[in-house]
């Protein structure tokens, strides 16, 4: 190949660059929201689960939780309450705070500790010497 | 049509492809299975058979997916992403693949736990208590927490886009989210799997 023949392409942009946004200032708010609704979907879970353990008769309401709206919860077990209890406390909570919280500027930062904190108590309220434990079974 | 006609041309031209291609793999791949071989044989002598097999494709797929935004997290945490879009994109995906881990799981667990000699569950109570009454019951439970992590990760990508990349705690929550649920994922699939191995539905 000659070198008249080379077609000099222009340099590719293999990377996206981002401008400075142009939008308003969107609150921490919003995002603090969003973190403590899925903590309190995740404790709800955790919290929901040792008390099903500790009583029947509780466990036994879970599950007719479940039954109400989910397919095949009779074969699922409390298992599915469990988990509607854990949506609507996640869900619930994320439409309260998230109006609640929209236009306030939080500090995500601390916010962000109290989630992880709250996320490391509700993994080990499901760890299951743990739960059996509090659920007097241990 | 000049050099950079030439160039976009090509870019517009590969997402298509790249899309066109791995459906037409997908659909000739299990086109060619379906009509070739038993396909009752491949997912298993077991009733729960068929939702095994979506919800281990699908954790699988999650598996993939949660990885690369495992990846796309760190770099979001150190302030180097370049692939910010690839990111907000996979986070959807991955919520989804979360959702629908979940619910075939659910389905299956109806098989896990039927009230039956021969179920999983009944196996495990009498044989080895140990892997349904603490694997097992920690896996159901930490799997849902996947669910708000990766909804809460999508949702705050979305929401506030490029200025998720101005503000530093923005960034380091989001990567928290994906790392976390990551985690709680490969808890889920790990004990999932080797629950599965030890007794199929």
């Amino acid at each position: 190949m000659s070198p008249s023949t080379i077609v000099v392409k222009p340099e590719e942009k293999n990377v996206e660059v981002w401008a400075p946004s142009v939008r308003e200032r969107i609150p921490g708010g919003i995002a603090v929201g969003a973190l403590m609704a899925a903590m309190v979907g995740m404790l709800t879970l955790a919290v929901v689960n040792v008390f099903t353990t500790a009583s029947p008769a509780f466990n036994t309401w879970v599950h007719n939780v479940g039954k109400f709206w989910m397919p095949g919860a009779q074969g699922i077990g409390p298992y599915s309450g469990k988990e509607t209890l854990a949506l609507v406390g996640w869900l619930g909570s994320w439409v309260i705070m998230h109006f609640a919280l929209r236009k306030r500027d939080l500090k995500v930062s601390r916010w962000l500790i109290v989630f992880l904190v709250g996320v490391g108590l509700a993994t080990t309220l499901i760890w299951p010497p743990v739960f059996e434990y509090l659920g007097g079974h241990g | 049509m000049t050099a950079l006609e030439d160039v976009r041309e090509i870019r517009e031209a590969s997402t298509t492809s790249l899309v066109g291609v791995i459906l037409i793999m997908i659909a000739s791949a299990v086109g060619f299975t379906l009509l070739t071989a038993p396909f009752d044989k491949l997912l298993g002598p077991g009733g729960g058979a068929l939702p095994a097999a979506i919800h281990g494709l699908v954790a699988f797929l999650y598996l993939f997916v949660g990885t690369i935004g495992l990846y796309l997290g760190w770099r979001l945490l150190t302030g180097h992403i370049r692939a910010f879009a690839d990111l907000q994109l996979l986070a959807v995906v991955a919520a989804t693949f979360s959702f629908l881990a979940i619910c075939f799981g659910n389905w299956l667990y109806i098989y896990y736990r039927a009230p039956v000699a021969d179920s999983p569950r009944s196996y495990f109570v009498k044989n080895m208590p140990e892997v349904h009454k603490i694997f097992f019951e920690f896996k159901e439970f930490g799997a849902l927490f996947t669910l708000p992590l990766a909804v809460c990760a999508a949702f705050i990508l979305w929401r506030y886009g490029v200025q998720t990349l101005e503000r530093p705690w923005l960034r380091y929550s989001v990567a928290v989210l994906m790392g976390l649920a990551f985690f709680y994922l490969v808890v889920a699939f790990g004990l999932g799997a080797a629950v599965t191995k030890l007794r199929p539905a």
